[in-house]
């Protein structure tokens, strides 16, 4: 068998996809999918996901339309254990839903004091520099979970649905090149 | 639930428990291992950094102390086939004075066995599971031994525009001996480069335990039961017998395997785990532990990070996660004049989109997009591991919050020392001086606020007085000698290079052992 016919070369995949629910009914879809097709948060709030899409555009351009919102709520909403999410290699605690609540709310919380808007409501140039000073924790009336850690938490999952995707690779230029290609559930 | 007694129970299928059930199989022993992860088939093993972060703990029962916490999830595992599941297959041998620190430098430990203990054992892992490499090249730093069966894997501009700083700084690099296939190997396929290693090989050119003992040892009719987490040793009433362990099946239910003898293989922070919940009226303290050592002298590498950015295509993305070059030359113990222990390198190691993201961890919107197009062609990395001295405070003990079986978590408490730090800041001034000696556009230090982590070792070390450590060189509890130890737990010292080349070693040393004098351990 050549090395070729062993890698398994598939052409404009995703993340891969994940099970989402519309309507009662579970369908597979990956995240910008999700997006594309207003599928309904489960976990998250409204105000929750327009925050996680504003703090994921400004982290990384391209976030927000590639679903990272649905991304994220679709990972805190199952077992722990079956969850893709960085914030387990970061040894953050499940449930998650714990940490994104508190992150998004210490966010949102931070920019009502500072701007008396929500993080969303706020302009590019401001959303910028007040997640800059979230990175080096100086926020003030920052309470949630640490602000550097939200930084690190977030901006990964950012890169994830932009950069991890077979998609994101293509748009760097880079082959993919999987054994085992990301577009089935395990 | 009772179960049919067997010969022996095994804690963990990783790359030491893998070898324990493997060999006494082969001896004829009835064997079952338990492991608290999926047992995953290979076709799962999916190449993608999102999707390999299921082979790893979500949470978890154990907590995270001390100034320098452990990288406890990262490093740790979730399935079958442990973290040898998803490691980089890095194969350096320690070197003689590993096993003489306190013999050479009057600091830490000395090993109850030598170098020349082990070689052998190094070479007959070698055959078994496939490593590529040049032994000869290693023969610089250390004492003569076999060849290795495959040549040196494939290298990659990634890798080799290293070559040309390291001789300019006096560092002599050889090809990284891997636990891969540079061609094909007792039926395994030879390596494809496409850097997916640290997610699971499914091709099996990696040597994971899925394909090696593992994969042998199921051959020979060993029962790995998946998703069984063991809460304690069982003893007799006496308190001088292991009987076998309790364990929570799949459904969450409890069960009980007994055996002859048992093997704690689960790494080393649960291991303590186990052995300090499994205290009995004649076992207080914990199991193997009168002498309070259980859980002590917990050890990590640290590591120093070096980046380095070309501005030529030099396919970051080939190659494999396993370093293509390796040096031993800041491996002596007092090769810093400011600094003690010593430092392994490695040079040249694919990396995948999210690696390039955290090169420049303070990035993000617009100038992170620049950077990661910029990285995609030209970024590559330098990695300089560094020892820590053991240390009695750095430890694993019980706490009292507890997990759904009821077991008490642990908190794993973790702070380097001045030696450490010092050994780190010496191993990026090393870092940074090779970097600039190369060809590279930008070079600088992967250096933030944590100390990175790497690897973890000690919680039951070995030794020759039963004062002063948990087990025997063989892994074999002074107190209780039909439980055994397995895994970096019983290592007394850390040297600085990658650890699983000698835990398979020591694993197959004391396994082969066990199997040799069965009749006196099991009665």
């Amino acid at each position: 068998m050549t090395a070729i016919e062993r890698r398994a070369f598939v052409q404009g995949a995703g993340l891969g996809a994940l099970a989402f629910t519309i309507g009662g009914a579970e369908v597979m879809l990956t995240p910008r999918q999700a997006r594309a097709e207003r599928v309904p948060l489960r976990t998250l709030t409204a105000q929750e996901g327009a925050a996680l899409d504003a703090i994921g555009e400004t982290l990384v351009p391209g976030a927000r339309d590639a679903g990272i919102s649905n991304f994220v709520d679709q990972q805190i909403s199952i077992a722990p254990e079956d969850a893709l999410l960085q914030a387990r290699i970061l040894n953050v605690h499940p449930p998650f839903a714990n940490f994104y609540r508190g992150a998004l709310g210490a966010v949102d919380g931070a920019s009502m004091k500072a701007k008396d808007r929500t993080f969303a409501a706020l302009s590019p140039e401001e959303q910028h520099d007040l997640v800059g000073r979230m990175r080096v924790n100086k926020l003030d009336g920052w309470q949630g979970p640490p602000a550097p850690l939200v930084f690190a938490v977030l901006r990964s999952d950012a890169v994830d649905v932009v950069y991890a995707t077979m998609e994101g690779y293509a748009a760097l230029g880079i082959p993919y090149m999987p054994h085992i290609e990301p577009t089935r559930k395990w | 639930v009772a179960n049919e007694k067997v010969d022996l129970v095994v804690v963990g299928s990783g790359a030491s428990g893998s070898v324990y059930a493997y060999a006494l199989a082969k001896a004829g022993r009835k064997v079952v291992v338990l492991d608290n992860g999926p047992d995953r088939p290979l076709g799962d093993l999916i190449s993608s950094d999102i999707w390999g972060r299921r082979l790893k703990p979500a949470g978890g029962a154990i907590l995270l102390g001390g100034k320098n916490p452990f990288a406890y999830a990262n490093q740790g595992a979730y399935a079958v086939g442990g973290a040898a599941l998803h490691y980089f297959a890095q194969f350096p041998r320690y070197l003689p004075t590993d096993f003489k620190m306190k013999s050479e430098h009057n600091r830490g430990h000395d090993w109850p066995i030598s170098y020349e203990d082990l070689a052998p054992f190094y070479d007959r892992v070698a055959a078994d599971v496939g490593v590529s490499g040049d032994a000869k090249a290693e023969e610089k730093w250390r004492p003569p031994g076999k060849a290795y069966p495959m040549p040196p894997m494939k290298t990659f501009p990634a890798g080799e525009v290293w070559l040309k700083g390291a001789e300019a700084t006096g560092i002599h690099l050889v090809p990284m001996a891997n636990g891969m296939n540079s061609q094909a190997f007792k039926g395994r396929a030879a390596c494809l480069y496409d850097g997916w290693c640290h997610v699971g090989c499914p091709i099996g050119a990696l040597a994971n335990p899925l394909v090696t003992y593992l994969g042998e040892a199921r051959k020979a009719g060993v029962e790995v039961r998946g998703l069984s987490n063991v809460t304690r040793v069982l003893t007799n009433q006496a308190g001088t017998r292991a009987v076998g362990v309790e364990y929570y099946d799949a459904n969450k239910e409890r069960q009980v395997q007994e055996a002859s003898v048992v093997v704690l293989a689960a790494w080393s922070a649960q291991n303590p785990r186990i052995l300090l919940n499994s205290a009995t009226g004649k076992h207080p303290n914990g199991l193997a532990n009168s002498n309070k050592l259980v859980g002590k002298f917990m050890m990590t590498h640290h590591i120093a990070g070096t980046w380095a950015l070309f501005d030529k295509d030099i396919t970051p993305h080939m190659g494999t996660v396993g370093a293509q070059f390796m040096s031993y030359d800041r491996y002596a113990k007092t090769s810093y004049p400011s600094a003690f222990g010593s430092s392994f390198i490695t040079a040249g190691t694919s990396h995948k989109t999210n690696d390039y993201s955290l090169a420049r961890a303070d990035l993000f919107g617009r100038e992170l997009a620049v950077f990661m197009k910029r990285a995609a062609r030209g970024l590559t990395h330098l990695t300089i591991f560094g020892e820590e001295l053991p240390n009695i405070e750095n430890r694993v003990e019980l706490v009292s919050e507890k997990d759904e079986y009821g077991m008490p978590m642990a908190r794993l408490t973790h702070s380097f020392d001045a030696d450490a730090v010092a050994l780190w800041n010496a191993n990026f001034d090393q870092g940074v001086k090779i970097g600039r000696a190369t060809d590279a556009k930008e070079v600088w230090p992967g250096k933030g606020p944590i100390m990175p982590t790497s690897h973890l070792h000690g919680g039951a070390i070995m030794g020759t007085d039963s004062s002063s450590s948990v087990t025997n060189s063989y892994g074999q509890t002074h107190e209780v000698p039909n439980l055994w130890m397995a895994g970096p737990c019983i290592f007394p010292t850390e040297g600085a290079s990658n650890p699983t080349y000698t835990i398979f070693a020591t694993a197959l040393r004391g396994a082969e052992h066990l199997a040799e004098h069965w009749e006196s351990v099991a009665l």
